[in-house]
């Protein structure tokens, strides 16, 4: 029981963390809106099989949640936007390519180290798959620094939170109901306020390239 | 217990709706409406919990551990210190509502009165439930609430510059305050089991002298720059007049009394009182601040900045009767610490009912005129003269006129300083007997500075067209204000009734025995430690009386009752405008050279003579500014060590954005990598 | 008994006052080689000011015609509260000192802003010069108030009578004296006296109390200048009777009530030349020296204030 308790959450995580090396190896916006899709999918069923075999009904809620609001509406809205930016290729990003996934792979490693700890100290059937979480928040925060496009940046933002809502199911089984709801509204809200951000950004440059805006200092 | 906690919750119920009325009703009259009645039902439930609480002595606690479960809970207990300033807060909240329903018309077309509704309702629950606080998280969330809602009221008329700049001295002192008070009750909970204000009293007594003093001084400057402590007060002057009116009588008839709250609540009641110099400490700033607050409310010609630094001036005689009643304290001279504590407390009651009561009025003459500055008002009493009468008992109550509420907490406080033969150091003595001095001086010349006001703005003829068409405000706003002066009245001639409660409220905080106050006889007011007995209710009717006997005998005696109007004399010119009267400046100017010293008047003459010869003036143009040197003295030194500061550090905001995600990761890998390692 | 006797020495001061002001106006006349008129001429002067029309101002408000009798009434409610025949009084635990000090005001206030309603320049200038020697007298008075409490151990007018009279001795004392010095110089400021404020002058720029009560006429000037009147003998009763107070009837027999009767016309009589002597000799003072003045006053308060606390 315990066992398969553990196989499929790590499972699951190693799911979640190929997904975000979508971002770095593709050049394709829509293929970022899939990805990130899927990855909240993913995430659902990790939360499932942790509700089930740890005994949380709180966190099928949160499942559901994660379905509904990161499976499908943002991705929705995502796709509503790249069409009307007309869906740029992130070309010349600060990090090349080949570059990114070395150090992508090299943060994971990173992630492991600091991990260990955290791993040691736990008790409970998921501790494996902790210093995955913890590699895709590192991975996605480098996503965030390395790319140019403002819709990228916010796919990393949102994995990012995707990251921290698996950290948090795999270390201690979810947190407080209310602290999730708290975080979706968050996520959602940081979301609607960044639409507006990237319209702007296209307004005012014709592009969303973000690195226009250091144009805004002088 | 039955009726508290209903009532409570009908108290936060009306300020929620009311808040989320104005933000969700559909028209704009209906969110006005839903604003005003929501504050009103807070309000009148508010008003009667704290009696009950005051009155009655019945406790009400209320805790909410889930809440904020990581910081302690949130945590609520109404005692009698508290639900005094509950009835203080609720006092002001009502008549101001009422009034601020009708005023916020104003508003309508040119600024959203939905943020100014909502920002109305969370600002008076917050105010209304600071006193409530029972832990250090439930008091500081509740104080930065009220801070922030009021932050957003002042910046309702964001559009003049002025007001901004208003705002945003306010609010940068206002977080200063936060972060002193923040170190003040960090320091206190460090030794105490948790964060609830019985623990940090019980561990309060055993913590050494030198952190009580730190903390003593901590929550000086944090409460005192909330009250208005000169010279932390540079925000009062700015912010109050910028906010719409009924918001200025809120802030400076309730809000900066918080700051006497906390004082009392952290130096007398958690820290149990203190060495003599904490007494000492309170009663000179007290009289530093009554002095310069009035002497610079006489040099205003904006009126509600006069307003401003004389409720400053009386922030200053509120510490001053604390300063005095802790002083006592140290000393063990109980029935003095209790009366002088008595006498501030009633300031603070009295204070907030006419400060109240003059903002709303100078609301009502800008209702009217569209102009503060005193300079181009005058006459107003034929247009408006039930806004002049409510004007002129809150000037006469803030003059400390007999027999109105000024007077009598004004004598209190003399009786409390008049007790300093008995301390035993002469010095401290003499020094009471110099705060007596200035304590009279700032009598007078609050009188002087309200003699102005009423005169300049109400008397005589208008200045200008907009006085000239002034007409009475509407009946909600008549009524907020009579309803303030009625208790302005009430207090002074009911003080008899009022001051055995005041000692409830104090009794058992820091030591001072309960039980000091029964047995007053009905008409006079004397205290256990007053050198003097009054009886304002006597007072009052004689002074009735009088008029009343003169009358009759004109009417038995035969006067001659005829009544004939004519010009002003005039030394024979004739007809007379309104540039033969005298102006607000030229009121104040006699006082101005007598504290010259003090004022250090900037003045600029330049004298245009005729082309053709020296002998002949064609024009003469004379500028003379009074600035309060504070700013110059204390504040531009730091402002512009910021602005240094921040112009050297301003290589950091290179300007793009992947840079500071960058900073960002490099801290957080930086942070792990370090716990990592040194775990 | 003891309220009618209160009553009837509050009427009996009522009374006494424009005689007062009168005898100190033949005194003047007679010191600088004059005839002046009879010390009577005041009552003479009410009441033709009762039996005249009022001509009031077309600007002035309902403030104007009701502030004359405010300033009556806490004129008369002072006078209630002073010692002038018999101690301890009916009308003792109305006021003290600092209500005495505070209904004073009261009746300042209004009468700066009578001052201040028709909207003359004169109304405005006399207003502005008397709250600002009002502010400046009112230290002054209060350290005498401290001082006096200080040695009687209570602020009531009564009780610090008593306690003088039970201690002989004290009021020789320093604080007294110096005490005593400080308030006659409020006086001169409070009553408008020379060198403070000429009650004589015709020259309107020179006035502080005339100027404000220019616009007055028939039954509302008598009621002022009655007020005024009544002000000067509230002083002269405070100088007398709580520093000297010899003669105050301690019990209300007829014999002690006239010997206090005799006492305080004879204390009135002295003060009058005291103040008539002094009007003589001195000039009126620029407005801006005044407050020299009552520094002076100030720091002879401070003084007693002072002494009487190092030498208890």
């Amino acid at each position: 029981m315990a066992a398969t308790f553990s196989q499929l959450s790590v499972l699951g995580s190693s799911l979640t963390l190929l997904f975000v090396f979508v971002l770095l190896g593709r050049r394709g916006v829509p293929a970022y809106v899939n990805a990130f899709a899927w990855q909240s999918i993913v995430l659902a069923g990790v939360t499932t099989v942790v509700a089930y075999y740890g005994r949380r009904p709180d966190l099928y809620w949160v499942a559901g949640l994660l379905v509904v609001v990161k499976g499908v509406a943002i991705p929705r809205l995502l796709q509503r936007m790249e069409r009307r930016f007309h869906a740029e290729r992130e070309l010349e990003p600060y990090v090349n390519t080949a570059t990114s996934l070395v150090i992508a792979g090299l943060l994971v490693l990173l992630a492991y180290a600091i991990s260990r700890p955290l791993v040691a100290l736990s008790r409970l059937p998921t501790r494996a798959g902790m210093p995955l979480a913890m590699g895709l928040i590192l991975v996605s925060l480098f996503v965030l620094v390395s790319r140019k496009k403002a819709i990228t940046q916010v796919i990393g933002f949102l994995m990012l939170e995707n990251g921290l809502a698996l950290l948090a199911v795999l270390g201690t089984y979810g947190v407080p109901l209310i602290v999730e709801l708290g975080v979706f509204l968050d996520a959602l809200l940081g979301f609607l306020v960044m639409q507006i951000f990237v319209y702007q950004i296209h307004e005012t440059f014709e592009s969303i390239d973000v690195e226009r805006l250091s144009r805004l200092r002088h | 217990m039955a009726l508290t906690l209903p009532l409570f919750l009908a108290m936060v119920l009306g300020h929620v709706v009311g808040a989320g009325g104005a933000l969700l009703a559909p028209t704009r009259a209906g969110a006005r409406g839903l604003t005003t009645l929501g504050a009103i039902v807070g309000g009148a439930a508010g008003l009667v919990l704290g009696f009950d609480t005051l009155i009655w002595g019945t406790p009400f606690r209320l805790e909410i551990p889930q809440l904020l479960a990581v910081a302690g809970g949130v945590s609520l207990h109404l005692d009698r210190l508290g639900a005094f300033f509950l009835l203080v807060v609720e006092v002001v909240a009502i008549p101001s509502a009422l009034f601020g329903g009708a005023y916020s018309r104003v508003y309508e077309g040119t600024h959203s009165l939905r943020p100014l509704g909502v920002m109305l309702n969370l600002f008076l629950l917050a105010l209304s439930l600071v006193p409530l606080a029972d832990n250090v998280v439930t008091f500081l969330l509740l104080w930065e609430l009220m801070s922030v809602a009021s932050y957003f009221l002042v910046l309702t008329e964001s559009d003049r510059r002025e007001t901004r700049q208003a705002g945003l001295w306010y609010l940068a002192m206002a977080h200063g305050g936060l972060v002193l008070l923040m170190a003040a009750f960090l320091l206190l909970a460090a030794s105490a089991p948790s964060t609830g204000f019985a623990d940090l009293r019980t561990a309060a007594a055993a913590l050494p002298a030198h952190t009580r003093n730190t903390v003593f001084v901590l929550v000086l400057l944090g409460f005192g720059s909330k009250a208005g402590l000169v010279p932390l007060h540079v925000w009062l002057p700015l912010a109050h007049p910028a906010a719409p009116s009924h918001v200025s009588a809120l802030m400076s008839g309730v809000m900066i009394k918080m700051g006497v709250y906390g004082l009392l609540r952290v130096a007398l009641d958690l820290l149990g009182g203190g060495p003599p110099w904490w007494g000492g400490t309170i009663l000179a700033a007290g009289v530093v601040s009554a002095l310069l607050g009035v002497l610079y409310a006489l040099m205003e010609q904006d009126l509600k900045r006069l307003l401003a630094y004389s409720s400053v001036e009386n922030m200053g005689i509120i510490f001053l009767g604390i300063g005095a009643g802790l002083l006592f304290q140290s000393y063990g001279l109980t029935a003095l610490a209790l009366l002088g504590l008595v006498a501030g407390l009633y300031h603070v009651l009295n204070h907030a009912c006419f400060k109240g009561l003059l903002f709303l009025g100078s609301g009502a003459v800008l209702h009217a005129t569209h102009t503060r500055n005193m300079e181009e008002l005058g006459g107003l009493i034929k247009g408006m003269p039930r806004t002049a009468f409510c004007f002129l008992v809150g000037a006469a109550a803030i003059s400390g006129l007999p027999p109105l509420n000024g007077f009598v907490s004004e004598w209190l406080v003399f009786q409390a300083l008049l007790g300093g033969p008995q301390l035993p150091r002469p010095e401290l003595g003499l020094i009471m007997a110099f705060a007596v001095a200035m304590l009279a001086l700032t009598s007078g010349l609050a009188a002087a500075c309200f003699v102005k006001a009423f005169g300049i703005t109400f008397l005589a003829m208008p200045r200008s067209v907009h006085a000239a068409g002034a007409h009475e405000v509407p009946l909600a706003m008549q009524l907020g204000m009579g309803a303030l002066a009625v208790a302005c009245g009430a207090l002074g001639v009911g003080c008899t009734l009022v001051v055995p409660s005041l000692g409830a409220v104090v009794a058992g905080l820091g030591g001072l025995p309960a039980g000091l106050m029964t047995g007053m006889p009905g008409l006079t007011l004397e205290m256990p430690g007053t050198v003097g007995v009054i009886a304002p209710a006597a007072l009052a009717a004689g002074l009735l009386l009088v008029p009343v006997a003169v009358l009759v005998a004109f009417r038995l005696g035969g006067v001659d009752r005829r009544l004939r109007v004519g010009d002003t004399w005039g030394c024979g010119r004739i007809g007379q405008t309104p540039r033969m009267e005298y102006t607000a400046t030229a009121f104040a100017e006699p006082l101005r050279r007598v504290f010259a010293e003090l004022y250090r008047p900037t003045e600029d003459l330049s004298i245009d003579f005729h082309p053709e010869s020296k002998y002949f003036v064609q024009s003469i143009a004379y500028r003379s500014e009074v600035h309060p040197w504070f700013e110059r003295l204390l504040y531009a030194p730091i402002v512009s060590f910021l602005r240094r500061m921040a112009f050297r550090v301003r290589w950091l905001q290179a300007g793009s954005l992947h840079l500071y995600l960058l900073y960002m990761i490099l801290a957080l890998v930086v942070l792990l990598l370090v716990s990592r390692w040194t775990s | 008994m003891r309220h009618v006797v209160a009553a009837g020495q509050t009427s009996l001061a009522l009374l006494l006052a424009p005689g007062l002001a009168g005898l100190i106006r033949w005194m003047k006349a007679r010191l600088q080689n004059r005839r002046g008129a009879p010390f009577w001429q005041p009552y003479l002067e009410l009441r033709k000011l009762f039996g005249k029309e009022v001509v009031v101002s077309s600007n002035a408000s309902w403030l104007f015609r009701a502030a004359p009798f405010v300033i009556f009434a806490s004129t008369v409610a002072t006078t209630a509260l002073v010692p002038v025949l018999a101690v301890p009084l009916a009308f003792d635990t109305m006021g003290d000192l600092v209500v005495l000090v505070y209904l004073l005001l009261l009746g300042t206030f209004f009468l700066a802003l009578a001052g201040l309603d028709p909207g003359s320049a004169f109304g405005g200038m006399g207003a502005s010069r008397e709250v600002t020697v009002a502010a400046l007298a009112e230290p002054t008075v209060a350290l005498a108030v401290f001082a006096l409490a200080l040695s009687a151990g209570s602020t009531n007018l009564g009780q610090i009578v008593a306690a003088t009279l039970a201690d002989p001795a004290s009021a020789v004392s320093p604080g007294h004296l110096l005490a005593f010095a400080a308030l006659f110089i409020v006086t001169l400021a409070e009553t408008g006296r020379l060198p403070v404020d000429n009650p004589a002058t015709h020259l309107e720029l020179t006035m502080i109390h005339e100027a404000m009560i220019l616009e007055y006429s028939g039954r509302y000037l008598a009621l002022i200048e009655w007020a005024a009147a009544v002000k000067l003998l509230i002083f002269f009763a405070l100088l007398g009777n709580l520093f000297v107070p010899w003669g105050v009837a301690r019990t209300l027999t007829p014999d002690a009530l006239l010997m206090a009767l005799g006492t305080f016309l004879l204390k009135l009589l002295l003060l009058a030349a005291t103040i008539a002597v002094f009007e003589t000799r001195v000039a009126k003072l620029r407005l801006f020296r005044v407050p020299e003045l009552l520094s002076v006053s100030f720091v002879l308060a401070l003084l007693a204030v002072s002494s009487s606390f190092l030498l208890r």
